[in-house]
């Protein structure tokens, strides 16, 4: 019989004891779980509902005297304690909980194994330090880290993360607010936050026609993908050369498909037109008032179509079915470069809403699935955009409202 | 010999001025300028092929003459063209095809010609009006009676004056009366929606799996209703999206693709069955109105051409033919066979199983000694590929088989191929050459592709006027092993085995390598069917004679392309001012076109400094597709505005936005697993094992991606137990292998001598995985006791009979329990 090599185990001993203890506890927990009722949180509140919101927020379970403190708070006070950065035992929400959050927006598979990066570390940074999170998409802001050892931050590298998460660093304590602009050597003008971020400059302004930037920051932070935003009626006057009206020889595909999409889509990733990814270089390039090539490739596709001119935008979908997304009434719905439109989008409804069903299901597990949930997002909603979009209290609150009985 | 039609003279530029004539008010001159090559080819008539004439009458008293006789009247003058009635002796007059006096005929000839624009000769229209065409396509005799006029004048410096198109003032039409959507959703509800909501709502919902707009089954009747109305045709039901996506697309049909489209047709015959006819909204800012066929034609006359000895406009539209229109003798026509239709706009579908060939071994065999005798030539076609997908599918091919052609102009993916045969290659012309697949030169739209070869550069490949840049490493070479007994063939292989699919809109064989400069004078020449529509704004403009005026064409079998609008008056005295012209939108049997609008934004000042005579104010240089509904015969085009000078029309956002209430999803369980960083974190905090261990990481590095990547209950598998378990006993095992760390966690536990004989012995094992792992006073945890147990039956399990392990072997057991602990739902469920 084989042993394994690191316990001197005997395989078949080894999972005959996992085995045994598995099903034992799994039949002891199991019976207990099916979801159907929510109650509403009490001043004080039990352990096991103290457990279940340290557990879901930091990922980690909590020692027993962390426990006994939870316990003796309500719940929002016990769940903004678990997650308190000046509580050592919130690590797990910052190293485990928030990067599993962010990393999946920050690569085109969405793949949550892709390494910590600097899109990743300022999420982590700007909710740690509640920066209003409506301007995830427009600061001139990125976080990195003071770990002694680790790499300078470089715009053409990402040593610095990995060795941050090759070194589990406590993002907790390690990361710092900086300039991205400073950093990075791009104008303060053009940074957009995370849009901006190297590792989001890789994943979504890499060869292609930069739509890849907008199409991945509609499903990661409003929570639509083009499919739900598509709407046929707007004018299409904005949709570039590139696109082939009659793809196949069959122009119903365009005028029932394409445009639903490129109508909107096309006059907002202009904002983006003096971006690009220099693969040579590893790094996010900015030609000031150069129109990126790749804006005007395959222009033969239809040569009436549109020629980008410059980074100006327009919001299309501000009128027509896609208004419901809520866009900011205070905002003009028009400008230039991707600071603006990082505006746009971040002061959208659909923004704050987005990121609160993120924190829902990362927190209970679930999408909204009834009216309460729906109601209780809604509420949410609400107490992110009052506490000036502290995802910290959105997660607190998630929490609370799916700590059990 | 040569097909004397020689574009230097009819060079067309893509603007347009005024020439007032004084006997047409209502006609402007779309002029254009000479230019291009300086000299120019004449016909060798002798070798025209098939017409063989016996001229036996009096010499041509002078070089125009000649010229006619050279180009025209040996054309013509057969008894099985037009010289069977155009003759000497009658019956029908002028006698241009007279074969006893050639310069008689030509007398004659001038009465029915129009040397500056022969397309609008009197010999050609009647022609194209049904008379007496020679082929079963009256398009087709038109455009090679064309030819030879036009070679004629060129021949004779006729020609020289250019292209003129003139804009002829359209016919004023009213826009017509027609139905449009009623405000209230109630007939919808009770007709088109049942149907909706029963079948289509698991994707066309807000609140579907996978919501997919337009959400014309929403659970709110009234967001139904106004997303769908741009998937109903009032007008015309059948053509509605609903019916033509089940009927034509079988889009996830519920049963019988058929069946289901009639039913959905039914409903919404239903629907708009009471629905009222009514007058064009009266509020709206209109012009009058006109269907494309009102338009001035504005194609043609910009080609190069001098050497074209094959050439296919795909004008017939009906018919199995495509006829050859280059009026070189004989010609190579094309014989449809499988899918292959006929495409609005002038074009040929080709679809699986279709191909066009030449039968007969005249057409062919032209081909070849055309090509031979000159030693180089060019295939120009203008295609749309159905996909970028098709490989090794032939488009253009003069060819005997699988292996052997003279030449080939394939598709392979992105990339266009090349074959061709000379003395230097194999019978099958290879080496082949192909685009640099990472150019993706192949797109699945409308491309100019153009495949020219010399003997010395060999192949080379221009897509949209561009050389690809891809050189012949095989270079050029002498075609005299051609096979003249090959066929042309288009879209597929003469066995049918290369199928290409897409559509073919234009296909020219030339006898020479055209240059660079003539390649883009072809693909600026543009192609299919086009003509300048004039939407007469005169009343709204308070400008005589205005107009916007677009280029407009059949852009497929199912829109229209606009483009190009231009604000013009066919008055050349008239001034425009200065008004304002706002928010345009094209409107189509008595209603605004719901999608594809492009002009809504445009906001411009037509001024008299903007403003030019004959060539009017360029108002946008964007161009939009619009749905085809009737064809190109019955529809009837007419612009709205949202202002035009002092006419004004508000628009407001009527859009309904949804106020459905989701429908409610499943519950499910309401703890979960914890995810794979999550039970890394948890058991480096229980054990205080750091996760930056070498083995532990590297353990974790290997099964990460095994472990739970959601916390669904549902989705836990297996493998993800296996890999829980595995990480779980890298920790165990790196917490006892450490004396600091396990002296920590099971205090006053002696590694050196415990054989876990006893129950303190054990106790100091158990006790201290229960504490770190259990929480104190939770309910909702496994029961220590019971855990308790478990590892005591498996420390008995695994120590021999009597309970006590040789003390080598305790810390081998010590890790079982601990990994039995840690993997187990103790730690991994929240």
């Amino acid at each position: 019989m084989a042993a394994d090599s690191a316990t001197g185990m005997l395989r078949s001993e080894f999972k005959a004891g996992v085995s045994k203890l598995s099903h034992a506890v799994l039949s002891a927990v199991v019976v207990t779980v099916l979801a159907g009722s929510w109650q509403s949180p009490a001043h004080a509140i039990t352990r096991d509902q103290a457990k279940r919101i340290h557990d879901r927020l930091t990922g980690t379970p909590p020692s027993d005297a962390l426990l006994g403190q939870m316990a003796g708070l309500s719940a929002l006070e016990a769940a903004k304690l678990a997650i308190d950065p000046t509580n050592a035992e919130s690590k797990g929400f910052y190293s485990v909980t928030l990067k599993n959050f962010a990393t999946p927006w920050t690569n085109r598979d969405q793949t949550v194994f892709a390494p910590l990066n600097d899109y990743t570390a300022t999420v982590i940074g700007m909710v740690r330090d509640n920066v209003p999170f409506n301007t995830l998409l427009s600061a001139d802001l990125l976080y990195t880290g003071n770990a002694t050892g680790a790499p300078a931050f470089a715009a053409t590298n990402n040593n610095h993360y990995q060795y941050l998460e090759d070194n589990d660093s406590d993002l907790r304590t390690t990361l710092v607010s900086q300039s991205q602009s400073a950093l990075t050597g791009i104008p303060s003008a053009a940074t957009a936050g995370v849009m901006t971020s190297r590792a989001a400059a890789q994943a979504f302004f890499i060869d292609g026609t930069n739509r890849a930037m907008f199409r991945f920051t509609m499903l990661n932070h409003l929570c639509h993908d083009m499919e739900q935003v598509q709407d046929t009626t707007r004018p299409p006057d904005r949709i570039r050369q590139d696109v082939s009206r009659s793809p196949g020889g069959d122009s119903r595909l365009f005028l029932n498909g394409c445009i639903g999409c490129h109508s909107g889509m096309d006059p907002m990733t202009q904002s983006f037109a003096y971006y690009d990814f220099d693969k040579t270089q590893g790094r996010l390039v900015y030609s000031a008032g150069a129109v990126q090539t790749k804006y005007r490739i395959n222009i033969d596709n239809f040569k009436p179509g549109y020629v980008t001119p410059d980074d100006s935008w327009d919001n299309r979908w501000r009128a027509g079915p896609n208004r419901a997304l809520g866009f900011s009434g205070s905002l003009p719905g028009t400008g230039t470069g991707a600071k603006t439109l990082g505006q746009e989008l971040g002061n959208s409804n659909a923004f704050a809403q987005c990121q609160v069903e993120k924190a829902f299901k990362s927190v209970c597990f679930r999408e909204p699935g009834n009216s309460s949930d729906r109601s209780k997002v809604s509420e949410i909603v609400a107490s992110f955009k009052s506490s000036n979009y502290s995802m910290r209290e959105v997660f607190a609150e998630t929490a609370v409202y799916c700590m059990g009985d | 010999m040569r097909n004397a039609y020689s574009a230097a003279k009819l060079w067309f530029k893509p603007f347009v001025w005024l020439k007032p004539l004084a006997t047409l008010s209502l006609l402007a001159t779309l002029a254009a300028c000479s230019g291009g090559a300086d000299t120019e080819q004449n016909a060798d008539t002798a070798t025209t092929g098939a017409l063989s004439i016996n001229y036996i009458g009096p010499a041509p008293s002078s070089t125009d003459v000649q010229a006619f006789k050279n180009e025209f009247w040996v054309n013509v003058v057969s008894s099985s063209r037009c010289g069977g009635c155009h003759n000497e002796g009658g019956p029908a007059s002028p006698s241009f095809a007279r074969s006893d006096d050639v310069n008689l005929a030509y007398q004659a000839a001038l009465q029915v010609v129009n040397l500056s624009q022969p397309d609008q000769s009197r010999v050609v229209t009647k022609v194209a009006g049904g008379h007496n065409c020679w082929t079963s396509s009256t398009s087709a005799c038109a455009d090679i009676l064309t030819t030879w006029v036009r070679n004629w004048a060129t021949a004779s410096g006729n020609g020289g004056a250019g292209t003129q198109i003139q804009l002829v003032a359209p016919a004023d039409k009213d826009v017509g009366a027609t139905k449009t959507f009623p405000a209230s959703a109630a007939g919808f509800s009770t007709t088109v929606y049942p149907l909706l909501t029963q079948y289509c709502a698991g994707c066309h919902t807000s609140a579907a799996a996978t919501p997919q707009k337009p959400y014309f089954a929403s659970a709110d009747v009234n967001e139904a209703y106004s997303e769908a109305h741009s998937r109903i045709n009032l007008d015309t039901p059948s053509l509605s999206r609903l019916v033509v996506r089940l009927g034509e697309e079988s889009h996830n049909c519920w049963s019988n693709c058929a069946n289901n489209a009639a039913t959905m047709l039914a409903a919404i015959n239903t629907f708009t069955g009471g629905i009222p006819v009514t007058q064009v909204d009266p509020t709206l800012v209109l012009s009058k109105a006109l269907t494309m066929y009102d338009g001035t034609v504005a194609s043609g006359g910009n080609r190069y051409e001098t050497n074209t000895i094959a050439r296919y406009f795909f004008k017939e539209g009906t018919g199995s033919i495509a006829f050859d229109t280059s009026g070189v003798e004989p010609a190579t026509n094309l014989t449809l066979s499988g899918a292959v239709a006929w495409s609005g706009g002038w074009g040929l579908s080709v679809g699986a199983g279709g191909k066009a060939q030449a039968i007969g071994g005249a057409g062919n065999q032209k081909i070849g000694d055309r090509l031979k005798s000159s030693g180089e030539y060019t295939i120009e076609a203008w295609i749309a590929p159905a996909n970028v997908a098709q490989e090794d599918a032939n488009i253009v091919s003069y060819s005997g088989g699988d292996t052997s052609r003279n030449f080939t102009l394939g598709q392979h993916g992105y990339q266009y191929e090349a074959y061709a045969r000379s003395d230097k290659t194999n019978a099958n012309g290879e080496t082949v050459l192909i685009t640099r697949a990472a150019d993706r030169d192949a797109q699945a739209s409308l491309q100019h592709v153009v495949l020219t070869y010399d003997p010395v550069a060999g192949r080379k490949l221009y897509v949209n006027g561009n050389f690809t840049g891809d050189t012949d490493a095989q270079g050029g070479g002498s075609l005299s092993n051609w096979d003249d007994t090959f066929a042309f063939v288009l879209g597929n292989e003469i066995s049918g085995t290369r199928q290409w699919t897409g559509l073919i809109k234009f296909v020219a064989i030339h006898d020479r390598a055209l240059t660079l400069d003539q390649i883009q004078q072809n693909f600026a020449a543009g192609v299919g069917e086009r003509y300048f529509l004039l939407f007469n704004v005169s009343a709204l403009s308070g400008m005589a004679q205005s107009y916007v005026m677009f280029e407009v064409s059949q852009y497929d079998n199912y829109s229209y392309l606009f483009n190009k609008p231009t604000f013009i008056s066919l008055d050349a005295n008239a001034q425009p001012g200065n008004f304002q012209i706002k928010g345009m939108r094209i409107g189509m049997n008595g209603t605004e076109a719901k999608v594809g609008q492009a002009y809504i934004p445009l906001d411009v000042t037509v001024s008299n400094a903007n403003y030019k005579a004959g060539t009017g104010q360029l108002l946008s240089n964007i161009g939009t597709v619009i749905a085809l509904e009737k064809g190109p015969d019955a529809d009837l085009f007419f612009l709205t505005f949202e202002q035009i000078g002092t006419h004004t029309r508000a628009y407001t956002d009527t859009t309904a936005l949804s106020a459905a209430t989701p429908i409610d999803k499943a519950p499910v369980s309401d703890v979960g697993y914890r995810m794979f960083e999550e039970i890394d974190a948890t058991l480096s905090k229980i054990t205080g094992v750091p996760r930056t261990n070498t083995t532990v990481k590297a353990t974790y590095d290997l099964v990460k991606q095994q472990l739970p990547t959601v916390e669904s209950m549902e989705g836990f598998l297996s493998a993800h137990q296996i890999g829980i378990a595995q990480l779980g006993s890298s920790y165990c095992s790196a917490l006892v292998a450490d004396p600091t760390l396990r002296a920590a966690f099971f205090p006053g536990f002696n590694f050196s001598n415990a054989t876990l004989g006893t129950a303190t012995e054990r106790n100091l094992i158990i006790n201290p995985l229960l504490a770190k792992t259990l929480s104190t006073g939770l309910s909702t945890q496994p029961v220590s006791a019971g855990v308790s147990a478990e590892l005591n039956n498996l420390m008995d399990d695994l120590c021999p009979p009597g309970g006590s392990c040789a003390v080598s072997r305790t810390p081998i057991v010590v890790k079982a329990a601990c990994t039995a602990v840690m993997a187990s739902g103790v730690t991994t469920i929240q």
